[in-house]
């Protein structure tokens, strides 16, 4: 898993030692470009200004002049350390329990890749032989449905009947009780996309949530909000939004595959204390892996 | 209640006007902090510092007025700067009455493209042509399900093709297809790929060999961080881009990515994707992204209003800790009407930064059409005992059915108004309100 997830990050990869080179070949010359360089390079990755900001500060403490030009890997393993101590310890990203019934609520913008997520959870699990329920609960995006259900005949993972312009609070509640009465193991639904500005929106997805608590008590549910790589600072608005309507569990951050390093994810985790559970990295179906936070780290910085 | 600046901006300001000059370490501080807006609404780096050396150049040239403070003047000149880059007018597709046109959308996964051709295509209709869409993304699962249903739904033909059949065979049969049928502009929804991904870029530059696309738009999203613009470039430099379609702008993404793509391509943007239904797309008006980029609104003209409709003194208070605290709903009510008093709640939304406007926004929502919603609004607060009003947190399940009652509304109505006031009050806990305003008033 960890092999694929780096050739896929491997065409970003080869520069990286020539940026730390470079960081401190201009840095034995002049602190201040030094620092700028740095900013860019967080600023780049989308972990934004005010957390940029905090770790130039830490950065300023060190006496750059003492280091030697081959030593830029020590600068690489500082601002890794800074990076991973401004991490906050948080609770268990992911629990699953194979005695119980698991749900897994997915949630998030339009587009942030829900839907591919839900196939590759379902996919994940089976090696652990959890029988597995997907739920298309986006009754509302024209052909999602369809999408999901084609990823579910791919993986031969079964799939809820749904039919388009349902209620999505309904299609959840029949197929909780459809998952007792089969003893599935691990439920996962698929939500229609939505920004968190539209309050309606966000009540349809509470009103769900209400629906697995009431129906479902005993399960262990994980609420999974999906942020895509490429979101800039908006991500933490929808982080914020979505966690005061539903208390999500975790993150997905997906699309890592691409040129974008999902920084923002890392603010999230810093000011809001939401954990990260899972990582995608491609359009396959195994294109996906646990979260690690030096992988992560790693990812920000190359 | 208005996140018009950061206490920071606004502390600065205040400095200023005490001392009625600005000094150098003043202009330095203030730069800083347009220098972070920036950044927060995802402006790219580089853009950004050539931006705050343009601005602090001006700043520096130009004479301080006397009817502005110091601070709308800063605020006048980055306005300035940003609508020269943005650029002042629309630019429409080119659509050549004689041939028939063809349009190829491109972009990232998950970035809007299928919904933007429906809308596009509907856009075109109403304007008279007869278009065609073409369903060329033969990667992502039901993909050609989604254009089908949404053509339909628009009542706009899709081609679809055989399902087996590769994207670009697809493509030149639609052409052909085109032409017989007399469909004068043809729309290709293409898979979503990675700017990075050489074999499928090969695809696009293949399509574009062999048939002629007169206009190839990238369609990306507005919730984009920094890498948008390195998307746009190498999207461009490998295919060839005409124009840019910005999608999701009905959230509160600030949309920096705009003016990250007007200053470093040269080339424009053409629509706006502003919600899921068919419909939701708008020519692209640079001068309101201009005022979201900074997150603080059309400042001037909402200086302007707020000092016609309040004194300086009640939002001086406003401000105190003392208001914050006991906000309570006799307040929520009173800032209600003197929001209504500025103007329509539509013309205000326009002028207000973000996250105040779209708590409004739910205001309007919840309550439908504003003048009928804002009288809700007061006769349920009028049912409530004085008690009530200033103690909200008692209004329990039996009072609210009692007040939904004696104000001939809903329950859920009452339950949609208090929520409203408590976010506020929370808001307000955190934030500057509209006090923060001050320092930009005149005496
Ligand atoms: N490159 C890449 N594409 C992805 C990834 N995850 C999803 N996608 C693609 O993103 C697009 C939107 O995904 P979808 O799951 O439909 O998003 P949803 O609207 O959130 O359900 C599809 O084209 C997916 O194939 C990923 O990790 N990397
Ligand atoms: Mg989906």
């Amino acid at each position: 898993m960890l092999a694929s997830l780096k050739t896929g990050l491997k065409k970003t990869r080869d520069s990286l030692i020539d940026k730390y080179d470079m960081l401190f070949t201009d840095a034995v010359k002049d602190k201040n470009l030094f620092l700028e360089k740095i900013e860019e390079l967080l600023i780049l990755s989308d972990i934004g200004p005010r957390t940029t900001e905090e770790i130039l500060t830490r950065f300023q403490a060190i006496n750059i002049h003492q280091y030697k030009m081959n030593d830029f890997n020590y600068f690489k393993k500082y601002l890794k350390q800074i990076l991973i101590e401004l991490i906050p310890a948080t609770d268990d990203a992911f629990i699953i329990n194979p005695e119980i019934l698991n749900i897994v609520m997915v949630v998030g913008v339009n587009g942030t890749g829900k839907t591919s997520f839900a196939g590759k959870l379902a996919y994940y699990f089976k090696d652990g032989a959890l029988d597995t329920l997907l739920v298309p609960a986006d009754t509302f995006r024209a052909g999602a449905i369809e999408q999901l259900t084609y990823l579910a005949k791919q993986i031969d993972v079964e799939v809820m009947r749904t039919s388009a312009g349902s209620e999505p609070a309904s299609v959840v509640f029949d197929s909780i009780h459809s998952a007792k009465a089969k003893k599935k193991k691990l439920l996962i639904i698929d939500t229609a996309g939505r920004l968190h500005t539209y309050s309606n929106l966000m009540k349809e997805l509470e009103k769900v949530k209400r629906v697995i608590k009431k129906n479902a008590p005993e399960a262990a549910l994980n609420i999974i909000l999906v942020i895509d790589a490429t979101t800039g600072q908006n991500g933490l608005a929808q982080a914020i939004s979505f966690k005061e309507s539903l208390n999500i569990s975790s993150i997905t951050l997906t699309k890592l595959d691409g040129t974008s390093k999902g920084g923002i994810v890392f603010t999230i985790q810093k000011d809001l204390l939401i954990p990260v559970s899972f990582l995608t990295y491609g359009e396959k179906i195994t294109d996906l892996c646990r979260y690690d936070t030096e992988k992560f780290i790693e990812i920000l910085l190359n | 209640m208005l996140d018009i600046l950061s206490e920071k901006f606004q502390s600065i300001f205040s400095k200023i006007r005490e001392k009625g000059k600005i000094s150098e370490s003043d202009i330095k501080q203030s730069l800083r902090e347009i220098k972070l807006a920036l950044l927060e609404a995802d402006v790219h780096y580089k853009v950004v510092k050539d931006f705050i050396v343009k601005l602090e150049e001006k700043v520096n040239q130009e004479v301080l007025s006397k009817t502005l403070t110091p601070g709308q003047q800063i605020i006048k000149i980055t306005h300035g700067i940003l609508t020269e880059i943005l650029g002042e007018k629309q630019i429409k597709i080119n659509i050549n009455e004689k041939i028939p046109t063809t349009i190829l959308l491109i972009g990232l996964q998950g970035s809007g493209k299928t919904t933007t051709a429906v809308k596009l295509a509907l856009t075109l209709k109403n304007n008279g042509h007869i278009p065609l869409l073409v369903a060329a993304d033969r990667i992502r699962p039901a993909a050609i399900e989604q254009l089908s249903i949404l053509g339909g739904e628009a009542g706009i033909d899709v081609f679809t093709g055989n399902i087996n059949k590769s994207a670009i065979d697809t493509i030149l049969e639609a052409e052909q297809w085109a032409k017989k049928y007399k469909y004068n502009v043809t729309i290709i929804d293409s898979a979503g790929r990675l700017h990075i991904d050489q074999e499928l870029i090969q695809e696009l530059k293949k399509i574009k060999n062999s048939i002629q696309v007169h206009e190839t738009l990238l369609v990306l999203d507005a919730l984009m961080g920094q890498d948008a613009l390195r998307v746009a470039n190498d999207f461009n430099n490998e295919v060839g881009v005409d124009g840019f379609i910005l999608t999701k702008l009905d959230g509160d993404a600030r949309g920096g990515v705009a003016l990250s793509l007007r200053s470093r391509t040269n080339l424009p943007i053409k629509f706006a994707g502003v919600g899921e239904k068919i419909t939701d797309l708008e020519p692209f008006y640079p001068d309101r992204i201009s005022s979201r980029i900074l997150g603080m609104g059309d400042t001037l003209t909402l200086i302007e209003k707020i000092e016609a409709s309040y004194a300086r003194n009640e939002l001086q208070n406003m401000g105190g800790k003392v208001f914050r605290e006991q906000f309570n709903l006799n307040d929520f009510y009173e800032q209600l009407k003197k929001i209504k008093k500025m103007g329509s709640l539509e013309n205000i939304f326009n002028l207000m930064p973000f996250q105040f406007s779209s708590s409004l926004k739910n205001i309007k929502q919840d309550f439908g059409d504003e003048e009928k919603g804002l009288k809700r609004v007061e006769a349920i607060i009028c049912s409530m005992t004085k008690q009530e009003r200033l103690d909200p947190d008692i209004i329990n399940g039996s009072r609210r059915r009692r007040i939904a009652r004696g104000s001939g509304t809903t329950v859920n109505e009452v339950n949609r108004l208090l929520n409203q006031f408590f976010k506020m009050k929370k808001f307000l806990k955190q934030r500057t309100g509209l006090d923060s305003l001050v320092p930009f008033m005149r005496k």
